[in-house]
């Protein structure tokens, strides 16, 4: 499908909510839960879990799709940004973190992965991202990994890659700042 | 806004946001850095920002096709079609929520209605929610182009004030006026927002500086929002 006209698609059937158009939220279902459900399931570890968390992300949509603005955000961008807010909010709920293997940041392998899919999110966003993630230092890269796909919190960084908690304060913070640079040339 | 800088050279409030983006906060951090988005637009807009630019990582996360029964769940609740039982069951719930406020909107809801009936006008009644919370009431009587805005449990911010706005299946926001937090408000609807007030059409409040939007469109955070349906 053209990668416009389903973002488009999208943001049309988020502008019909509001008018308690059922329809429209089915579309939306219809096109975004599978990826949706994969960030879920991502984040929380584990598939009973993860449909609740669905369940109360797209009950969340259908409350406040008055609150997308179409004109400054790309549709997937808000609803993954929802399902990741929910996803975490459970996680943090339930006082345990479930991704917490050791993580070595000389041996990332999977970093440099293919998008698993580009059906939703432009190709290029995804590239530019990849090619400024490369920009950081190994041990930055890991640390964002951890906390966008495994939902770790800063503690839970320090105590993943054995480092004391300011230090991975001051890493994550340094590339954040070294990806806005790049993201912005 | 705070301005001033880290050592790192990113405001502080610019890092906040990255952080809340990102997931890495917890505890009290995340609740205050959640609460301040939803109050603090400039803020608000710093956070979407570093959504936006972490996002496209999604791109990796393999799809997984939820189960069924996921969209029946979803599909059950999700509130009852409108209709006379659904609304008066939700006037119920919130009169049940131990509200004076709430209480006085259902008195003058139900004498709107008698009035309604009386004159053999259909009015359209809007229960205005967010946050799970049902803020406003709203009666519009199309015989005399009024709507008339009960404030329910709404509580009022320090430097912003409610603005009611109309928005018709075109989606665009119509500005109608001015809310108070604490006394009903009754405003004049002109003809050409009478004709747009109709079965299905969207009421939402946001919040604005003291004496509303002035660019036509809500400049603040929509904060509730309810749909017309008629008795």
């Amino acid at each position: 499908m053209n990668l416009d006209a389903n973002r488009s698609l999208i943001a049309a059937a988020l502008g019909r909510i509001p008018a308690g158009d059922r329809a429209a939220l089915q579309t939306v279902y219809r096109l975004t839960s599978a990826k949706l459900f994969g960030v879920c399931v991502r984040i929380l570890g584990e598939r009973a879990e993860a449909e609740d968390v669905l369940q109360e992300v797209y009950v969340t949509v259908w409350r406040k799709a008055a609150d997308f603005d179409a004109s400054r955000a790309s549709p997937m961008t808000w609803l993954i940004a929802l399902a990741r807010n929910r996803s975490i909010d459970r996680l943090r709920a339930s006082r345990v973190s479930r991704n917490m293997d050791p993580i070595d940041s000389a041996t990332e392998v999977a970093d440099m992965a293919a998008a698993a899919d580009t059906a939703l999110e432009s190709v290029q966003e995804h590239a530019r991202l990849h090619g400024c993630l490369d920009g950081l230092v190994s041990h930055e890269r890991a640390a964002l990994r951890g906390a966008f796909f495994d939902g770790n919190t800063y503690d839970d960084l320090a105590k993943r890659m054995n480092v004391p908690l300011g230090t991975m304060k001051s890493w994550i913070r340094r590339a954040m700042i070294k990806l806005k640079a790049c993201l912005e040339q | 806004m705070s301005e001033t800088f880290d050592h790192n050279g990113l405001p502080d409030d610019e890092l906040l946001a990255a952080e809340l983006a990102l997931g890495v906060l917890e505890g009290a951090e995340r609740a205050t850095a959640e609460r301040r988005a939803t109050r603090d637009r400039g803020f608000a807009r710093l956070v979407e920002d570093w959504e936006h630019r972490l996002a496209p990582w999604a791109a990796e996360i393999a799809e997984i096709s939820p189960p069924p029964q996921v969209w029946e769940r979803i599909s059950s609740a999700l509130p009852a079609q409108p209709s006379r039982a659904g609304l008066w069951r939700n006037l119920t719930f919130w009169r049940g929520a131990s509200l004076a406020a709430g209480a006085l909107a259902a008195a003058c809801l139900a004498a709107l209605l008698y009035f309604g009936v009386f004159i053999q006008q259909q009015p359209l009644v809007a229960t205005i929610e967010g946050g799970g919370q049902r803020h406003f009431v709203a009666t519009i009587d199309s015989g005399r182009g009024t709507v008339a805005v009960v404030p329910a449990a709404f509580s009022p911010d320090a430097t912003r004030v409610p603005e009611l706005w109309l928005i018709p299946p075109d989606g665009r926001p119509r500005a109608v006026g001015m809310l108070h937090a604490d006394q009903t408000v009754v405003l004049t609807l002109p003809p050409e927002l009478a004709a747009l007030a109709k079965n299905n059409a969207v009421l939402a409040v946001s919040l604005e500086p003291p004496g509303g939007s002035t660019t036509g469109l809500p400049t603040g955070p929509v904060i509730a929002t309810g749909k017309l349906t008629s008795l």
